[in-house]
Protein backbone atom coordinates (compact mmCIF):
# COMPACT_ATOMS: atom_id res chain seq x y z
CA UNK A 1 0.00 0.00 0.00
CA UNK A 2 1.61 3.25 -0.78
CA UNK A 3 0.49 6.55 0.55
CA UNK A 4 1.19 10.03 -0.45
CA UNK A 5 0.30 13.14 0.70
CA UNK A 6 -2.09 15.78 -1.71
CA UNK A 7 -2.30 18.67 0.30
CA UNK A 8 -0.70 21.05 3.11
CA UNK A 9 -2.14 23.69 5.43
CA UNK A 10 -0.71 25.12 8.31
CA UNK A 11 -1.95 28.51 10.93
CA UNK A 12 0.54 29.70 13.18
CA UNK A 13 2.93 32.03 14.54
CA UNK A 14 5.13 31.29 12.38
CA UNK A 15 3.08 32.97 9.02
CA UNK A 16 -1.07 32.43 8.21
CA UNK A 17 -0.53 29.56 5.38
CA UNK A 18 1.94 27.35 3.79
CA UNK A 19 2.94 29.69 1.16
CA UNK A 20 4.29 31.80 4.26
CA UNK A 21 5.54 28.95 5.74
CA UNK A 22 7.14 28.26 2.85
CA UNK A 23 8.95 31.52 2.70
CA UNK A 24 10.12 31.75 6.48
CA UNK A 25 11.28 28.54 5.84
CA UNK A 26 13.16 29.95 3.54
CA UNK A 27 14.19 32.84 5.10
CA UNK A 28 15.12 31.43 8.45
CA UNK A 29 12.55 34.06 9.77
CA UNK A 30 12.07 32.78 13.42
CA UNK A 31 8.72 33.32 15.38
CA UNK A 32 9.81 33.69 18.58
CA UNK A 33 9.97 36.77 20.53
CA UNK A 34 10.61 37.85 24.21
CA UNK A 35 8.20 37.29 26.89
CA UNK A 36 7.21 39.85 29.40
CA UNK A 37 9.96 39.59 32.42
CA UNK A 38 8.00 37.54 35.15
CA UNK A 39 8.29 39.71 39.04
CA UNK A 40 10.88 37.06 41.06
CA UNK A 41 10.45 34.53 42.31
CA UNK A 42 8.09 33.60 39.64
CA UNK A 43 8.70 31.91 37.02
CA UNK A 44 7.75 32.82 32.94
CA UNK A 45 9.22 31.35 29.86
CA UNK A 46 12.31 33.30 27.86
CA UNK A 47 10.67 33.08 24.55
CA UNK A 48 6.99 32.15 23.01
CA UNK A 49 5.26 32.13 19.32
CA UNK A 50 1.43 32.97 20.30
CA UNK A 51 -0.73 33.17 17.23
CA UNK A 52 -2.50 36.15 18.27
CA UNK A 53 -5.15 38.24 16.34
CA UNK A 54 -6.19 35.25 14.68
CA UNK A 55 -9.75 35.60 12.53
CA UNK A 56 -11.25 32.41 11.53
CA UNK A 57 -13.38 34.30 9.21
CA UNK A 58 -10.28 36.39 7.35
CA UNK A 59 -8.50 32.70 7.48
CA UNK A 60 -10.61 30.93 5.48
CA UNK A 61 -12.02 33.63 3.28
CA UNK A 62 -7.82 33.88 2.30
CA UNK A 63 -7.44 30.50 1.63
CA UNK A 64 -6.94 30.82 -2.59
CA UNK A 65 -9.79 29.20 -4.51
CA UNK A 66 -11.75 28.57 -1.50
CA UNK A 67 -15.45 27.57 -2.44
CA UNK A 68 -17.87 30.42 -0.79
CA UNK A 69 -19.67 27.47 0.40
CA UNK A 70 -17.07 26.02 2.34
CA UNK A 71 -16.19 29.14 3.68
CA UNK A 72 -19.44 30.06 5.10
CA UNK A 73 -19.96 26.72 7.10
CA UNK A 74 -16.54 26.70 8.11
CA UNK A 75 -17.17 30.36 9.81
CA UNK A 76 -20.52 29.43 10.59
CA UNK A 77 -19.69 26.00 12.53
CA UNK A 78 -16.38 27.06 14.02
CA UNK A 79 -16.75 30.64 14.79
CA UNK A 80 -17.36 30.38 18.26
CA UNK A 81 -15.17 27.56 19.18
CA UNK A 82 -11.81 28.04 21.02
CA UNK A 83 -8.68 29.27 19.14
CA UNK A 84 -7.08 25.62 19.28
CA UNK A 85 -10.44 24.60 17.08
CA UNK A 86 -10.52 27.53 15.27
CA UNK A 87 -6.93 27.31 13.90
CA UNK A 88 -7.64 23.90 13.07
CA UNK A 89 -10.37 24.04 11.07
CA UNK A 90 -8.54 27.01 8.67
CA UNK A 91 -5.60 24.92 8.46
CA UNK A 92 -7.99 21.88 7.40
CA UNK A 93 -9.48 24.34 4.86
CA UNK A 94 -6.38 25.27 3.52
CA UNK A 95 -5.25 21.40 3.43
CA UNK A 96 -8.53 20.45 1.61
CA UNK A 97 -8.49 22.70 -1.21
CA UNK A 98 -4.94 22.31 -1.60
CA UNK A 99 -5.70 18.65 -2.30
CA UNK A 100 -8.80 19.73 -4.74
CA UNK A 101 -11.00 17.80 -2.39
CA UNK A 102 -13.18 20.38 -2.94
CA UNK A 103 -13.51 19.29 -7.08
CA UNK A 104 -12.66 15.66 -6.88
CA UNK A 105 -13.04 13.64 -3.59
CA UNK A 106 -13.79 10.05 -2.90
CA UNK A 107 -17.16 9.10 -1.22
CA UNK A 108 -17.68 11.00 2.41
CA UNK A 109 -17.54 7.67 3.59
CA UNK A 110 -14.15 6.77 2.63
CA UNK A 111 -12.64 10.00 3.79
CA UNK A 112 -11.37 10.38 7.75
CA UNK A 113 -9.91 12.46 10.05
CA UNK A 114 -7.57 11.98 12.56
CA UNK A 115 -6.41 14.86 15.53
CA UNK A 116 -3.00 14.52 16.47
CA UNK A 117 -2.81 15.92 20.24
CA UNK A 118 -4.53 15.49 24.01
CA UNK A 119 -5.06 18.16 26.63
CA UNK A 120 -5.79 20.17 24.33
CA UNK A 121 -8.36 22.67 26.53
CA UNK A 122 -6.74 23.17 29.16
CA UNK A 123 -6.47 26.74 28.59
CA UNK A 124 -10.19 26.69 27.38
CA UNK A 125 -10.88 25.08 30.88
CA UNK A 126 -8.84 27.18 33.01
CA UNK A 127 -10.84 30.49 31.61
CA UNK A 128 -13.69 28.95 31.98
CA UNK A 129 -12.91 27.90 35.82
CA UNK A 130 -12.37 31.54 36.12
CA UNK A 131 -15.19 32.89 35.40
CA UNK A 132 -18.88 31.40 34.32
CA UNK A 133 -18.92 28.34 32.60
CA UNK A 134 -20.01 28.56 29.18
CA UNK A 135 -23.18 27.11 27.55
CA UNK A 136 -20.59 25.30 25.07
CA UNK A 137 -18.61 24.03 27.62
CA UNK A 138 -19.59 20.11 27.52
CA UNK A 139 -19.09 20.31 23.66
CA UNK A 140 -16.02 22.23 23.73
CA UNK A 141 -14.29 20.69 26.86
CA UNK A 142 -13.81 17.61 24.90
CA UNK A 143 -10.08 17.20 22.29
CA UNK A 144 -12.62 15.35 19.92
CA UNK A 145 -14.22 18.35 19.57
CA UNK A 146 -11.93 19.45 16.86
CA UNK A 147 -13.02 15.81 15.13
CA UNK A 148 -16.68 16.68 15.16
CA UNK A 149 -16.27 20.36 13.81
CA UNK A 150 -13.91 19.16 11.21
CA UNK A 151 -16.22 16.43 10.19
CA UNK A 152 -18.80 19.39 9.84
CA UNK A 153 -17.09 21.31 8.26
CA UNK A 154 -15.70 18.91 5.63
CA UNK A 155 -18.57 16.60 5.55
CA UNK A 156 -16.64 13.76 6.22
CA UNK A 157 -18.54 10.57 7.00
CA UNK A 158 -15.46 7.87 7.51
CA UNK A 159 -13.38 7.18 10.54
CA UNK A 160 -12.21 10.03 13.18
CA UNK A 161 -10.62 10.26 16.26
CA UNK A 162 -7.93 11.98 18.42
CA UNK A 163 -4.40 10.42 18.67
CA UNK A 164 -2.80 11.68 21.79
CA UNK A 165 0.81 11.14 22.18
CA UNK A 166 2.44 14.82 23.78
CA UNK A 167 4.97 15.64 21.50
CA UNK A 168 5.00 13.18 19.37
CA UNK A 169 1.36 13.42 18.95
CA UNK A 170 1.79 14.47 15.47
CA UNK A 171 3.80 11.42 14.05
CA UNK A 172 1.65 9.56 15.95
CA UNK A 173 -1.20 11.02 14.03
CA UNK A 174 0.50 10.23 10.50
CA UNK A 175 1.15 6.63 11.72
CA UNK A 176 -2.10 5.65 12.86
CA UNK A 177 -3.67 7.77 9.45
CA UNK A 178 -1.15 5.68 7.36
CA UNK A 179 -2.56 2.36 8.77
CA UNK A 180 -5.94 3.57 8.37
CA UNK A 181 -5.50 3.79 4.98
CA UNK A 182 -3.19 0.49 4.75
CA UNK A 183 -6.46 -1.51 6.32
CA UNK A 184 -8.87 -0.06 3.51
CA UNK A 185 -10.58 1.56 6.18
CA UNK A 186 -10.46 4.75 3.79
CA UNK A 187 -8.82 6.48 0.77
CA UNK A 188 -8.21 9.88 2.37
CA UNK A 189 -7.29 10.63 6.04
CA UNK A 190 -6.63 14.32 7.02
CA UNK A 191 -4.30 14.56 9.56
CA UNK A 192 -4.43 17.47 11.86
CA UNK A 193 -2.10 19.10 14.30
CA UNK A 194 -3.88 20.53 17.11
CA UNK A 195 -2.39 23.95 18.15
CA UNK A 196 -1.49 23.80 21.94
CA UNK A 197 -2.39 27.24 23.36
CA UNK A 198 -1.18 26.47 26.98
CA UNK A 199 -2.42 26.99 30.08
CA UNK A 200 -0.60 28.71 33.51
CA UNK A 201 -0.17 25.63 34.96
CA UNK A 202 0.88 23.43 31.58
CA UNK A 203 3.10 26.31 31.25
CA UNK A 204 4.54 26.48 34.65
CA UNK A 205 4.81 22.71 34.59
CA UNK A 206 7.09 22.78 32.25
CA UNK A 207 9.42 25.81 33.61
CA UNK A 208 9.50 23.86 37.12
CA UNK A 209 11.24 20.65 35.59
CA UNK A 210 13.41 23.16 33.33
CA UNK A 211 11.87 21.81 29.93
CA UNK A 212 10.76 25.25 28.30
CA UNK A 213 13.39 28.13 28.46
CA UNK A 214 12.53 29.89 31.87
CA UNK A 215 13.15 33.95 31.47
CA UNK A 216 16.67 35.03 33.30
CA UNK A 217 17.53 37.96 35.45
CA UNK A 218 19.00 39.91 32.53
CA UNK A 219 17.48 40.69 29.21
CA UNK A 220 18.42 38.30 25.87
CA UNK A 221 17.25 39.32 23.02
CA UNK A 222 17.64 36.24 20.26
CA UNK A 223 16.46 33.07 21.22
CA UNK A 224 19.13 30.15 20.59
CA UNK A 225 18.91 27.95 18.24
CA UNK A 226 18.13 23.93 19.16
CA UNK A 227 21.45 22.23 19.08
CA UNK A 228 23.71 25.28 19.99
CA UNK A 229 25.42 24.75 22.90
CA UNK A 230 23.87 27.51 24.88
CA UNK A 231 20.40 26.55 24.47
CA UNK A 232 18.60 26.30 27.63
CA UNK A 233 15.27 24.33 27.04
CA UNK A 234 12.70 24.82 24.55
CA UNK A 235 10.07 27.77 23.71
CA UNK A 236 6.71 27.41 22.74
CA UNK A 237 5.33 27.52 19.70
CA UNK A 238 1.68 27.74 18.13
CA UNK A 239 0.28 26.26 15.21
CA UNK A 240 -2.53 24.19 14.01
CA UNK A 241 -1.37 22.65 10.61
CA UNK A 242 -3.33 20.16 8.49
CA UNK A 243 -1.63 16.77 6.09
CA UNK A 244 -3.66 15.37 3.59
CA UNK A 245 -2.51 11.85 3.47
CA UNK A 246 -4.09 9.70 0.60
CA UNK A 247 -3.80 5.96 -1.07
CA UNK A 248 -1.90 6.39 -4.16
CA UNK A 249 -4.34 4.89 -5.96
CA UNK A 250 -7.00 7.17 -4.76
CA UNK A 251 -4.67 9.89 -5.94
CA UNK A 252 -4.03 8.70 -9.31
CA UNK A 253 -7.78 7.84 -9.74
CA UNK A 254 -8.64 11.58 -8.99
CA UNK A 255 -5.51 13.14 -10.81
CA UNK A 256 -4.06 14.89 -7.30
CA UNK A 257 -0.22 15.88 -7.59
CA UNK A 258 1.47 14.13 -4.36
CA UNK A 259 3.53 16.48 -2.68
CA UNK A 260 5.79 13.87 -1.08
CA UNK A 261 5.24 10.02 -0.35
CA UNK A 262 4.97 8.43 3.29
CA UNK A 263 7.99 5.86 2.87
CA UNK A 264 7.83 4.58 6.36
CA UNK A 265 7.06 4.86 10.10
CA UNK A 266 7.68 3.98 13.07
CA UNK A 267 6.44 4.25 17.08
CA UNK A 268 8.30 2.31 20.29
CA UNK A 269 8.45 2.65 23.94
CA UNK A 270 10.99 2.76 26.25
CA UNK A 271 9.30 1.67 29.14
CA UNK A 272 9.89 4.72 30.53
CA UNK A 273 7.21 6.84 32.63
CA UNK A 274 9.74 9.95 32.86
CA UNK A 275 10.50 12.82 30.75
CA UNK A 276 14.37 11.16 30.02
CA UNK A 277 15.02 10.19 26.26
CA UNK A 278 17.14 7.90 25.09
CA UNK A 279 19.74 6.99 22.89
CA UNK A 280 18.39 3.57 22.54
CA UNK A 281 14.85 4.23 21.78
CA UNK A 282 15.27 6.73 19.53
CA UNK A 283 17.63 4.83 17.46
CA UNK A 284 15.38 1.69 17.61
CA UNK A 285 12.45 4.26 16.02
CA UNK A 286 14.68 5.62 13.17
CA UNK A 287 16.22 2.24 12.10
CA UNK A 288 12.47 1.09 12.51
CA UNK A 289 11.46 3.35 9.98
CA UNK A 290 14.05 3.37 7.36
CA UNK A 291 13.52 -0.68 7.11
CA UNK A 292 10.17 -0.41 7.18
CA UNK A 293 10.61 2.46 4.00
CA UNK A 294 12.90 -0.29 2.45
CA UNK A 295 16.13 2.05 2.58
CA UNK A 296 19.79 2.08 4.37
CA UNK A 297 20.46 4.95 6.56
CA UNK A 298 22.95 6.17 3.53
CA UNK A 299 20.01 6.96 1.03
CA UNK A 300 18.81 10.01 3.70
CA UNK A 301 19.52 13.19 2.40
CA UNK A 302 17.82 15.41 5.65
CA UNK A 303 16.57 14.58 8.85
CA UNK A 304 13.86 17.05 10.37
CA UNK A 305 14.92 16.52 13.36
CA UNK A 306 13.08 16.50 16.81
CA UNK A 307 15.52 19.30 18.42
CA UNK A 308 13.86 20.56 20.61
CA UNK A 309 16.16 22.83 22.60
CA UNK A 310 16.30 20.80 25.73
CA UNK A 311 19.96 20.56 27.04
CA UNK A 312 19.48 16.73 27.47
CA UNK A 313 16.93 15.99 24.34
CA UNK A 314 19.41 17.71 22.38
CA UNK A 315 22.38 15.63 23.16
CA UNK A 316 20.86 12.64 22.93
CA UNK A 317 19.35 12.96 19.39
CA UNK A 318 22.46 13.88 18.62
CA UNK A 319 23.85 10.64 19.73
CA UNK A 320 21.29 8.40 18.21
CA UNK A 321 22.03 10.24 15.06
CA UNK A 322 25.42 9.85 15.11
CA UNK A 323 24.23 5.86 15.90
CA UNK A 324 22.12 5.53 12.92
CA UNK A 325 23.72 8.05 10.27
CA UNK A 326 27.92 7.29 11.26
CA UNK A 327 30.65 9.43 11.93
CA UNK A 328 30.97 10.87 8.60
CA UNK A 329 28.75 13.98 7.71
CA UNK A 330 25.56 12.69 6.89
CA UNK A 331 22.06 14.16 5.78
CA UNK A 332 21.40 17.91 6.40
CA UNK A 333 19.82 18.18 9.90
CA UNK A 334 17.67 20.67 11.06
CA UNK A 335 15.21 21.90 13.75
CA UNK A 336 12.44 23.56 12.49
CA UNK A 337 11.38 24.58 16.32
CA UNK A 338 14.33 27.32 16.14
CA UNK A 339 11.76 28.78 13.75
CA UNK A 340 8.15 27.94 14.94
CA UNK A 341 9.01 27.72 18.78
CA UNK A 342 7.52 23.54 19.74
CA UNK A 343 4.25 23.53 18.99
CA UNK A 344 4.27 20.25 21.04
CA UNK A 345 1.03 18.55 20.31
CA UNK A 346 1.13 19.59 16.23
CA UNK A 347 4.71 19.57 16.38
CA UNK A 348 5.31 16.46 14.38
CA UNK A 349 2.67 17.67 11.74
CA UNK A 350 4.21 21.13 10.93
CA UNK A 351 6.92 19.10 10.62
CA UNK A 352 5.67 17.56 8.24
CA UNK A 353 4.67 20.05 6.55
CA UNK A 354 8.15 21.68 6.71
CA UNK A 355 9.81 18.48 5.52
CA UNK A 356 7.17 18.48 2.55
CA UNK A 357 7.68 21.60 1.81
CA UNK A 358 11.76 21.01 1.75
CA UNK A 359 11.70 18.00 -0.42
CA UNK A 360 9.40 19.89 -3.08
CA UNK A 361 11.12 23.08 -3.37
CA UNK A 362 15.13 21.11 -3.25
CA UNK A 363 16.33 22.95 -0.04
CA UNK A 364 17.11 22.89 3.96
CA UNK A 365 16.27 25.67 6.06
CA UNK A 366 18.25 27.48 8.37
CA UNK A 367 18.79 27.62 11.94
CA UNK A 368 20.06 31.42 12.60
CA UNK A 369 21.47 31.32 16.22
CA UNK A 370 22.93 28.08 15.94
CA UNK A 371 26.42 29.44 16.19
CA UNK A 372 28.06 27.12 18.29
CA UNK A 373 26.82 23.33 17.61
CA UNK A 374 27.21 20.41 19.70
CA UNK A 375 28.22 18.08 17.50
CA UNK A 376 31.51 18.90 15.23
CA UNK A 377 29.99 15.68 12.89
CA UNK A 378 26.13 16.04 11.97
CA UNK A 379 25.55 18.36 8.98
CA UNK A 380 23.17 20.82 10.88
CA UNK A 381 22.18 23.58 8.62
CA UNK A 382 23.95 26.83 9.54
CA UNK A 383 22.19 30.42 9.08
CA UNK A 384 21.60 30.11 5.63
CA UNK A 385 18.95 28.20 3.74
CA UNK A 386 20.69 25.52 1.27
CA UNK A 387 19.68 24.35 -1.81
CA UNK A 388 19.77 20.38 -1.73
CA UNK A 389 18.12 17.51 -3.36
CA UNK A 390 16.56 15.34 -1.70
CA UNK A 391 15.24 12.17 -1.74
CA UNK A 392 14.74 10.72 1.30
CA UNK A 393 13.55 12.53 4.44
CA UNK A 394 13.17 11.59 8.02
CA UNK A 395 10.88 13.38 10.67
CA UNK A 396 11.50 12.52 14.10
CA UNK A 397 9.23 12.60 17.02
CA UNK A 398 9.94 12.10 20.55
CA UNK A 399 7.89 12.46 23.74
CA UNK A 400 7.52 12.46 27.52
CA UNK A 401 6.99 8.32 28.66
CA UNK A 402 9.36 7.04 26.01
CA UNK A 403 7.79 7.60 23.26
CA UNK A 404 9.80 7.78 20.21
CA UNK A 405 8.40 8.27 16.51
CA UNK A 406 10.17 8.32 13.09
CA UNK A 407 8.18 8.71 9.55
CA UNK A 408 10.22 8.72 6.59
CA UNK A 409 9.27 10.40 3.49
CA UNK A 410 10.03 10.50 0.18
CA UNK A 411 9.95 12.82 -3.08
CA UNK A 412 7.09 10.93 -4.86
CA UNK A 413 10.41 10.59 -8.42
CA UNK A 414 11.88 8.35 -5.77
CA UNK B 1 -48.71 42.35 17.48
CA UNK B 2 -49.63 43.96 21.23
CA UNK B 3 -48.92 42.14 24.72
CA UNK B 4 -49.90 42.67 28.07
CA UNK B 5 -46.87 44.46 30.05
CA UNK B 6 -45.41 46.00 26.79
CA UNK B 7 -42.41 47.52 28.18
CA UNK B 8 -40.78 44.40 29.90
CA UNK B 9 -42.56 41.98 26.88
CA UNK B 10 -40.76 44.08 24.55
CA UNK B 11 -37.28 44.12 26.76
CA UNK B 12 -37.14 40.52 27.09
CA UNK B 13 -38.12 39.83 23.53
CA UNK B 14 -35.05 42.74 22.05
CA UNK B 15 -32.53 40.46 24.43
CA UNK B 16 -33.41 37.46 22.71
CA UNK B 17 -32.97 39.01 19.58
CA UNK B 18 -29.71 40.61 20.26
CA UNK B 19 -28.10 37.62 21.75
CA UNK B 20 -29.49 35.32 18.67
CA UNK B 21 -27.94 37.90 16.28
CA UNK B 22 -24.89 37.73 18.43
CA UNK B 23 -24.63 34.27 18.69
CA UNK B 24 -25.48 33.77 14.93
CA UNK B 25 -24.85 36.97 13.37
CA UNK B 26 -26.08 35.78 9.60
CA UNK B 27 -29.70 35.18 11.30
CA UNK B 28 -32.64 37.13 9.33
CA UNK B 29 -33.37 39.89 11.99
CA UNK B 30 -36.67 40.39 9.80
CA UNK B 31 -38.25 36.95 9.88
CA UNK B 32 -36.89 37.16 13.82
CA UNK B 33 -41.11 36.91 14.95
CA UNK B 34 -42.84 35.73 17.93
CA UNK B 35 -44.06 33.03 15.70
CA UNK B 36 -41.41 31.25 14.67
CA UNK B 37 -39.05 29.21 16.65
CA UNK B 38 -34.83 29.50 16.93
CA UNK B 39 -34.63 26.35 14.71
CA UNK B 40 -36.82 27.83 12.14
CA UNK B 41 -33.68 30.79 11.88
CA UNK B 42 -31.31 28.37 11.33
CA UNK B 43 -30.41 28.50 15.12
CA UNK B 44 -28.83 24.53 16.10
CA UNK B 45 -29.38 23.00 19.36
CA UNK B 46 -26.31 24.12 21.21
CA UNK B 47 -26.83 28.33 19.68
CA UNK B 48 -30.39 27.89 20.90
CA UNK B 49 -28.90 27.21 24.73
CA UNK B 50 -26.25 29.74 24.47
CA UNK B 51 -29.25 32.22 23.10
CA UNK B 52 -31.04 31.60 26.43
CA UNK B 53 -28.28 31.50 28.64
CA UNK B 54 -27.09 34.46 27.42
CA UNK B 55 -30.54 36.25 27.90
CA UNK B 56 -31.21 34.78 31.65
CA UNK B 57 -27.72 36.20 32.79
CA UNK B 58 -28.46 39.65 30.65
CA UNK B 59 -32.15 39.51 32.87
CA UNK B 60 -30.36 38.22 36.00
CA UNK B 61 -32.72 35.35 35.95
CA UNK B 62 -32.21 31.64 36.15
CA UNK B 63 -35.28 29.37 34.75
CA UNK B 64 -34.81 25.19 34.77
CA UNK B 65 -33.80 23.78 31.68
CA UNK B 66 -36.72 21.85 31.67
CA UNK B 67 -39.00 24.53 31.51
CA UNK B 68 -37.99 25.76 28.02
CA UNK B 69 -38.97 22.74 26.25
CA UNK B 70 -38.59 21.17 22.89
CA UNK B 71 -39.60 23.37 19.68
CA UNK B 72 -41.25 26.39 21.44
CA UNK B 73 -41.50 29.42 19.26
CA UNK B 74 -40.04 32.65 20.42
CA UNK B 75 -43.13 34.18 21.67
CA UNK B 76 -43.35 31.15 24.39
CA UNK B 77 -39.57 31.66 24.98
CA UNK B 78 -40.36 34.99 25.70
CA UNK B 79 -43.55 34.08 28.30
CA UNK B 80 -41.37 31.26 30.26
CA UNK B 81 -38.08 34.14 30.66
CA UNK B 82 -40.89 36.82 31.74
CA UNK B 83 -42.35 34.35 34.10
CA UNK B 84 -39.32 34.20 36.14
CA UNK B 85 -38.15 37.90 35.83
Amino acid sequence: MTVVVTGLGLVGAVAPDVAGFDDALRCGRVALTACPAPVPPDLGPAFAARLTGFDLERAVASVPDVPAELRDLAVRTARRSPLPVRAATAAAVQAWVDAGLYDRAPAAERIGVVVAGNNLTESYSEAAHAGRVPTRYALHHYDTDHVGTLSRVLGVRGEGCTVGGASASGNLGLVTAARMLADGALDVCLVVGALAELSSSQRRGFLLIGAMAAAGAGPVERPVSPFDRGRRGFHAGEAAACVVLETAESSTARSATPVVRLAGHAVVLDGNHLPDPSVAGEVRAMRLALDRAGIAPARVDYVNAHGTGSPVGDDVEVAALREVFGDEPGPHVNATKGLTGHCLTSAGVVEAVATALQVRGGYVHPNPGLTDPVDPVCRFTGARARRAGLGFALSAGFAFGGLNTAVVFAHPDT
Amino acid sequence: MTEPDGGHDRHVFEALRRNAVEVVPELDEGAFTRDRTLSQLGCNSIDRAEIVTMTMEELGISVPVHEFGQGHDIGTLVRVLRAHS
